[in-house]
């Protein structure tokens, strides 16, 4: 009797135990402050900065230093304007541009589904692609691009593509964003810090980035003819491809001028030491600025008797770093970005005189641009016009996105006075060297885009190797950058195919529209 | 804890290669025991039956003898003594009163034997009755009954896995401010990642790791509660370890575990393998740490109050060695001058040391007054050393006081400590409170509840933050120049910008140590109760009901606070961060216990239970980075918007488990397991069944000593074989769902979203570890010398980890169930007492020794090669290959010559693009050596230990070594310097390299910091672990001033360490998340030896 009542207690207890065991379980293990899914416009925000954030401080430590914008000084990790860097400070383009476009790619997949159904979300999200996938396959050659991103569809172990199919496919992609972007689907406002739900600018954007991408593959004879002819195609078709064509059209997201680099839309560039932030400016940069006497250098354009760019003088004079100095040779001060916190006279930390929290230095792609590629259109005679007409529009673009009251009548003094007009005399060679100098500036700050179009182009020609110098990788312009370490181990077997394909994993590895 | 050392192992023990050897053939030896014991047994037991034939034929006249066996000390009577005659066989078992009857031939010897107590004999020529028999304590033996899994007591000859057992005192002898330390050494098989600084945590792995990422921890259980909220350790959440363009950096606020006051503590017993811990499944899997707390002593007929005082002093132990013969300066520099002086143009914005050598020059340098450049040049020679100068001695002090005793018929113990830390850096330690109560009653005579809590109090000021970043000490540590006196950086406000702006000596933007000490504050409070109560009835005769509910609860608070300035300017305006974390773990169980006594030899127990266990941590965190008014924190103080970063995770296990013990007479054993577990973890909205998972485990001890009459020289000796399976889900929840998470940390005001970075698995398995283990247990020499080997193999299937992926992927990392890992090793324990002087209070020496390897293989994996953990310097990596090994270590190396030499180019070392295989993180063997000597009053204790086999990543070296602050780099400044090393000839052949390197700086830059090779080095060490001379006041003396005790010890902890390693500890362990890693020393903060007085009084 006993033994019954023990063994039903026993029972009981065990019983009640299995029973209670899985009920809720899968509710336990669901994370309650995340969500199984999301709505298109609400990845869109932190996409866009994240990509200019990286695009802005790999701009700045890689293609500043190695297009002899900026000389770093320090000589932790100060070498790259000398071309000589360790593999893994390429690693950041990478792992920063992939990431992001796991967002990017999920715009467009989300955006496709009838519930959160949006032509334009589709066609920013295709935009985007194109801008961050470009600026990866110009810095490494051949990438991950059909299989990228799709880790959760079980793909860890991306196989890379060619660098020409990537490109072949982008164009299509801005295709689609050109007519998924016709209709201006209207999209929250304030998902959207770049145009603010001004779908047409970001049709204006897909094509004139369109536009860049095709410029840079024409000298790669198997596409040159059917890029060239969709390059006449949109430059000649307005209403079907309309581009940027005033400042306005610009695609920049605007930052605060908060110091405080983890605040809402703060400049990705106060996650920058002030000492850091402080590189030395190297003497081709500023001599030319310094003797066209460009707005961007004259205090009065400035603020508070600082000049435009942030840029500090040294006795009054503007004194650049010779490219390749020898470490330890510098034997005077030299003009430098000021950081925030390093502003003339005052000693403390004060916000609005340094580009370090300008507003203005997110830039995706500018109208400058576009008129440098459409001067160079003509110049290569591919469409009809006046080349300098857009240089000179290029020119007086770049002021005044600066500096945005700058008159456009003084334009032909300060270029005059410069001796930078437009000659059509001159032989190719110099028309490009001049019409490319003015555009490195336009450049300046946007991403990589100076790097891509001296690797395209070779101009304008810096300064390297000159006497007394020591430039390592024999001077020579690193073509690419390394793929990251984690690339060659975690992805082992894509990775040994890419290389067996574009050739070794080294800096002057030439990638394909380099080559002729 | 008594052992002995064995002469010939003290021999051979700086000798490693002698050591491999005998290792290997260890392992030789493990496969053949296997067989060889299962062989054994079978022929013992048939011999047996052989035997008791024989025995059977020499009956003569029958005596019966019936009495009360009692212990000598307290006359309480002694159940289960067993009673043997004099051919071992047995004859009866004492009652729970103590009883016993017998019937033997005339003239027998008959002996009465318990483990704990010295074996009593006399020789019965009649019959009698009320005989009483006095057994004495065996002091040497008095743990011998372990608390086993799920809390249930049992001899511990009678188990059939490795059990060590830890005393009180062992942890007591030489305090720290972690009680865990004092673990090291004193265990075959455990080992301690350690991170350093006051609230250091240290992570406890047992028979190396099984997993290849994160869960390879012990189970930590206090009082039958498994403590894993305690546990767990609680770093602040940002940033990573290098950290010099990253968020806050990291802070080990330590575990609640640390707040254990060690006086606490009766005694610790760890489970070393599955087989001991499989009934704890899930987490037992790695083996596990039982902490019992002491209760009130049950004999005790008075009040009995105990006090104890530590005082103990810090001091860094072990440094880097850095040069103090060139100042600061670009290599070649000729002259230093801070700013453009007469001398010649600026050289200060450098953080190298290849300046001009300190020789007798006066250069322009800073000016403490002035805050800037002197006005006139002074001598150039080298400051002191900046670890010497910042870090001071440390102090700590501990306070205890306890009572106990019996009240009607409840006995409790209540204890409280106090313990203050001021740690080596300024303005960094703690104060810790706790307050400790058990209770047992017996309500009534089948009826009994006990109870245990614990509550702890701990509170700082100030912790330091760890890693290398501006942040962190160790940053101005290796950038500090040596012509700059570290006193100058105790002025860090420029005057006038007081709060505002730090003064920059070396135009470096180097944070001041002190500023980080005084301005970079990260506070702690922290709240913790571990408490239990349990209600046992015993239903029938051998019918025991217990039910126990136990819950570990924390609540932290933790602040970091920034000034204006910070972090090179990052922190622009301050910052002010508040996190406020709950944590807690309740648990339910039932426990059915049925012993049994089938007949005259067969004993059975049957145990059947289950539990319900509840996990839930949540924590808010607000920031307001960047502040409208400087130094004063307050949420309020925000310029812009506050953020909210939440984090949670919660988990729950269902569980039904069963356990049947049998023994055969007193020499044989068997026990039999399984668990059935349901775990939310393995939830996934894929698949809502199959989140359950079984495991059996099946364990016999076999005692040779109680079968036969072994000769006189061995007075016990046990055989024991196991075979286990453990299950586990892993404790990180929300693995198995895809989730967009919070962009940025809710950044965005309007819910902007983002994918994951971490890939969840969907169809997320239980990893399976299987064990296979034998053993022995000698007790030789009249138990003078004790010896335990244990042997294990095995193997854990489907590992649940972390997967580092290729960012092309769009993540960061993949959670993978992947692989099986073989893992197989040796424990070895010896203690012994060498010398045993006759006579109370006389001579004594007791010895220990442990011994220990382990070895793995990786057998499986879903791919070739699986990248487990990055490091910042070298892309050195944590790479697991098929036939490889965990911890297999690579990274970008020298380009080597077909004979292994490093191939030059130009003078300097080539670097291979390829990354190449640099060594092992883990230890290959661990071994421990201690020492007690006694003599009346006196005794003297030293424990050494000591590991060898492995290597580490040293990234501080790469920073000193790359910027000419490391002694390491004075050779060739500045004639240049030969590489060792080969050159390659244009035919393909190679020649001694004979090129000189002229750029120092660039050399030294290309072996230390290009490349993780250069950085790699040897964590072998042999410590000068503990020290203890103690001095008990004679009685009478102590009588008379009315007390009944006075210890005064002195004591000492990691007084030296002997290893090649280049920074601090190679014991290191890094912050990552709430881990701690090995392999990759980031800005390891200073290890300490500390020394101090003990002072125990008891009333």
């Amino acid at each position: 009797m006993k033994n019954i009542k023990i063994k039903t207690i026993c029972i009981a207890v065990i019983g009640s135990f299995i029973i209670s065991s899985c009920e809720d379980f899968v509710e336990i293990n669901t994370d309650p402050i995340g969500n199984k899914t999301t709505s298109p416009a609400q990845l869109l925000a932190p996409s866009l900065v994240n990509l200019l954030s990286v695009n802005m401080l790999r701009g700045r430590t890689f293609n500043n230093e190695l297009m002899q914008v900026s000389v770093s000084i320090s000589d932790a990790e100060g070498t790259v304007n000398r071309y000589a860097f360790r593999r893994n400070w390429a690693d950041y383009t990478w792992n920063g541009l992939f990431s992001e476009l796991t967002n990017v790619r999920d715009i467009y997949a989300l955006a496709s589904q009838p519930e959160y159904q949006s032509n334009s979300l589709m066609g920013i999200s295709r935009i985007l692609e194109a801008y961050a996938f470009s600026i990866l396959t110009d810095t490494y050659g051949d990438i991950p691009y059909s299989e990228a991103n799709k880790g959760k569809d079980g793909i860890v172990e991306a196989k890379f593509d060619r660098q020409k199919d990537i490109y072949l496919d982008l164009f299509k992609k801005l295709e689609e964003a050109n007519i998924l972007l016709t209709a201006g689907t209207a999209i929250p406002e304030s998902s959207d810090p770049v145009f603010n739900g001004d779908i047409a600018k970001w049709r204006k954007l897909g094509n004139s980035l369109y536009l860049r991408l095709l410029l840079r593959i024409s000298g790669k004879t198997e596409v040159a003819s059917a890029v060239i002819d969709k390059f006449k195609e949109i430059v000649n078709n307005p209403t079907q491809y309309p581009i940027m064509t005033t400042n306005d059209d610009t695609a920049k997201l605007l930052w605060t001028t908060s110091s405080t680099s983890t605040a809402l839309y703060s400049s990705p560039y106060t996650s920058i030491r002030g000492l850091d932030f402080r590189s030395a400016i190297s003497k081709f940069f500023i001599d030319n600025l310094r003797d066209w006497g460009h707005p961007v250098l004259n205090n009065a354009y400035g603020r508070n008797g600082v000049n435009r760019w942030g840029i500090s003088t040294v006795g009054g004079n503007l004194v650049g770093v010779p490219s390749g100095f020898s470490p330890g040779s510098i034997s005077s001060g030299q003009s430098a970005f000021y950081s925030y916190d390093n502003v003339p006279g005052t000693g403390t930390a004060n916000a609005g005189y340094s580009l370090q929290v300008d507003p203005y230095t997110g830039i995706i792609m500018n109208v400058a641009e576009v008129d440098f590629i459409l001067a160079e259109g003509i110049l290569r005679g591919w469409i009809t016009g006046s080349v300098e007409t857009y240089y000179n529009k290029g020119i007086l673009d770049m002021i005044q996105y600066w500096i945005p009251t700058y008159p456009a009548a003084n334009l032909s003094d300060y270029m005059t006075a410069a001796d930078i007009r437009w000659e059509d005399a001159q032989l190719f060679e110099d028309r490009m060297e001049a019409l490319h100098l003015q555009k490195y500036y336009a450049l300046f700050l946007i991403d990589s885009q100076q790097w891509a179009e001296y690797r395209r182009t070779g101009h304008p020609v810096l300064p390297i190797n000159g006497p007394g110098t020591s430039f390592a990788n024999g001077g020579i312009m690193p073509a690419r950058l390394y793929y990251p370490v984690i690339a060659q181990t975690a992805n082992r077997d894509s990775y040994n195919d890419a290389i067996a394909i574009q050739g070794p994993d080294e800096i002057n590895t030439q990638i394909w529209w380099q080559k002729p | 804890m008594k052992r002995r050392s064995i002469h010939c192992l003290e021999s051979f023990f700086p000798d490693v290669t002698r050591l491999r050897q005998i290792v290997g053939r260890a392992f030789l030896f493990f496969e053949f025991n296997k067989v060889a014991i299962t062989v054994f047994t079978v022929a013992l037991i048939c011999f047996q039956a052989l035997m008791q034939e024989t025995f059977a034929a020499s009956a003569q006249e029958i005596i019966t003898i019936s009495g009360v066996v009692v212990d000598d000390q307290d006359s309480e009577p002694l159940p289960a003594v067993t009673i043997l005659d004099d051919s071992k066989k047995r004859l009866d078992v004492t009652a729970v009163n103590g009883s016993f009857t017998v019937q033997v031939p005339k003239d027998t010897e008959v002996s009465f034997n318990m483990i704990g107590y010295t074996a009593f004999r006399r020789v019965f020529n009649a019959s009698q009755t009320n005989v009483t028999i006095r057994l004495k304590a065996d002091v040497s033996q008095l743990n011998e009954v372990v608390v086993t899994a799920l809390g249930i007591k049992r001899e511990q000859k009678s188990l059939g896995y490795a059990v060590s057992i830890i005393d009180s005192t062992a942890l007591t002898n030489a305090i720290s401010s972690n009680w865990t330390d004092a673990l090291s050494g004193k265990v075959a098989g455990l080992n301690l990642v350690r991170n350093s600084g006051p609230a250091g945590s240290n992570k406890i792995i047992l028979r190396g790791e099984n997993n290849l990422t994160g869960d390879n921890e012990a189970l930590i259980v206090i009082d039958g509660v498994v403590a894993s909220a305690s546990g767990s350790r609680s770093a602040s959440p940002s940033g990573g370890v290098y950290g010099t363009s990253g968020d806050n950096m990291p802070v080990d606020y330590g575990s609640a575990l640390n707040d254990i006051n060690p006086e606490d503590i009766e005694s610790v017993t760890v489970l070393k393998g599955p087989g001991a811990a499989a009934l704890y499944g899930q987490r037992g899997a790695n083996g596990a740490i039982l902490i019992t707390t002491k209760s009130g002593n049950t004999k005790r007929k008075t009040l009995g109050i105990n006090f104890s005082q530590n005082i103990t002093f810090e001091e860094v132990n072990r440094k880097p060695d850095l040069q103090r013969e060139y100042g600061q300066g670009l290599g070649g520099a000729a002259y230093y001058s801070r700013g453009a002086s007469a001398d010649g143009p600026n050289t200060n914005s450098t953080s190298s040391a290849w300046g001009p050598k300190f020789d007798g020059q006066y250069y322009f340098q800073w000016d403490p007054e002035l805050q800037n450049t002197g006005l006139t040049r002074t001598p150039w020679v080298a400051k002191a050393n900046p670890i010497d100068a910042f870090f001071k001695r440390g102090y700590d002090s501990n306070t205890s006081a306890s009572l106990d005793g019996n009240i009607n018929k409840t006995n409790l113990r209540l204890a409280l400590n106090h313990n203050e830390n001021d740690w080596i850096a300024p303005n960094t330690g703690y104060e810790r409170t706790s307050v400790a109560l058990s209770l047992n009653s017996k309500i009534t005579k089948k009826l009994t509840l006990s109870g245990k809590a614990t509550y702890n109090n701990k509170n700082s000021d100030n912790l330091p933050t760890t890693g290398f970043g501006n942040q962190a000490y160790m940053y101005w540590v290796y950038f500090s120049q040596p012509n700059v006196d570290p006193n100058y950086y105790k002025d860090y406000w420029v005057r006038g910008a007081e709060n505002r702006q730090f003064i920059n000596i070396t135009t470096t933007t180097l944070e001041s140590p002190y500023a980080i000490s005084y301005e970079y504050l990260n506070t702690q409070k922290r709240n913790g109760v571990v408490g239990n109560i349990q209600l046992s009835y015993q239903l029938a005769k051998g019918l025991l009901a217990q039910g126990r509910v136990s819950l570990d609860q924390n609540k932290n608070i933790t602040e970091q606070m920034r000034p204006y300035d910070a972090a090179g300017a990052k922190f622009a305006q301050g910052s002010y961060r508040i996190q406020n974390a709950t944590t807690y773990e309740k648990n339910a169980d039932v426990l059915l216990k049925y012993d049994t006594k089938i007949n005259k030899d067969i004993q059975l127990s049957v145990t059947g239970g289950g539990s319900m266990l509840r996990n839930e941590y949540r924590k808010g965190e607000s920031r307001a980075d960047g502040l409208k008014v400087p130094d004063f924190y307050d949420l309020s103080n925000n310029i812009n918007p506050i953020i909210s970063v939440p984090d949670t995770s919660r988990y729950r296990f269902n569980s039904v488990y069963g356990l049947v013990s049998a023994s055969y007479k007193d020499y044989l054993y068997v026990d039999v397991t399984g668990r059935q577990d349901w775990s939310s973890v393995l939830a996934s909205p894929l698949r809502t069944a199959d989140v359950g998972f079984f495991y059996p485990s099946v364990n016999m001890a076999f005692i040779p000593s109680d079968f036969w009459a072994l000769p006189k020289t061995f007075n016990f000796v046990k055989l024991r074989a196991s075979y286990s399976q453990v299950g586990s889900g892993s404790t990180r929840a929300y693995l198995t769902a895809y989730n967009y998470l919070p962009a940025n940390n809710g950044l965005y005001p309007n819910g902007s979203t983002a994918n994951p970075t971490i890939l969840p698995a969907l169809n997320l398995k239980p990893l399976m570890t299987t064990t296979y283990e034998v053993g022995t247990d000698v007790r030789m020499f009249k138990n003078r010398l004790n010896v335990d080997v244990a042997l294990y193999k095995g193997n854990t299937k489907n590992q649940i980890l972390s997967r580092v992926v290729d960012r092309s992927s769009g993540y960061a990392s993949a959670v993978i169930n992947a692989g099986r890992i073989d893992n197989k090793g040796i424990e070895i324990g010896l203690n012994g007492t060498p010398i045993q002087m006759k006579g109370k209070n006389s001579f004594q020496w007791t010895a220990t020794a442990t011994f220990s390897a382990n070895r793995n293989e990786i057998k499986e994996l879903l791919d070739s090669s699986v990248v487990l953990r990055n490091s910042p310097i070298g892309n050195a990596q944590v790479i697991a290959n098929v036939g490889g090994s965990m911890g297999d270590m690579y990274g970008l190396g020298f380009v080597r010559s077909p004979q292994g030499q490093i191939v030059y180019k130009d003078g300097m070392p080539q670097i291979d693009p390829d990354p190449v295989y640099l060594g092992n993180s883990i230890p290959k063997f661990k071994t421990s050596l201690g020492s007690t000597f006694s003599y009346k009053r006196v005794s003297l204790s030293v424990l050494f230990d000591a590991q060898f086999g492995a290597v580490g990543n040293a990234f501080s070296l790469a920073r000193i070594g790359e910027n000419g602050k490391s002694a390491l780099t004075l050779p060739g400044r500045y004639n240049g310097i030969i590489g060792n090393g080969v050159i390659l000839n244009t035919d393909g052949t190679y020649r001694p390299n004979d090129v000189i390197a002229t750029n120092i700086p660039a050399y030294y830059k290309t072996v230390y910091y290009d490349n993780a090779e250069g950085t790699m080095f040897s964590t072998d060490f042999v410590k000068f672990r503990e020290a203890n001379l103690a001095y008990s006041l004679p009685s009478s003396f102590v009588k008379n001033m009315g007390l009944s005790k006075v210890t005064i010890s002195g004591f000492g902890r990691n007084l030296f360490i002997w290893s090649p390693w280049p920074v601090f500890d190679p014991e290191f362990g890094s912050l990552a998340g709430t881990d701690i890693v090995t392999g990759f020393e980031v800005g390891q903060l200073p290890s300490t030896r500390t020394y101090g007085l003990r002072l125990v009084v008891g009333l």
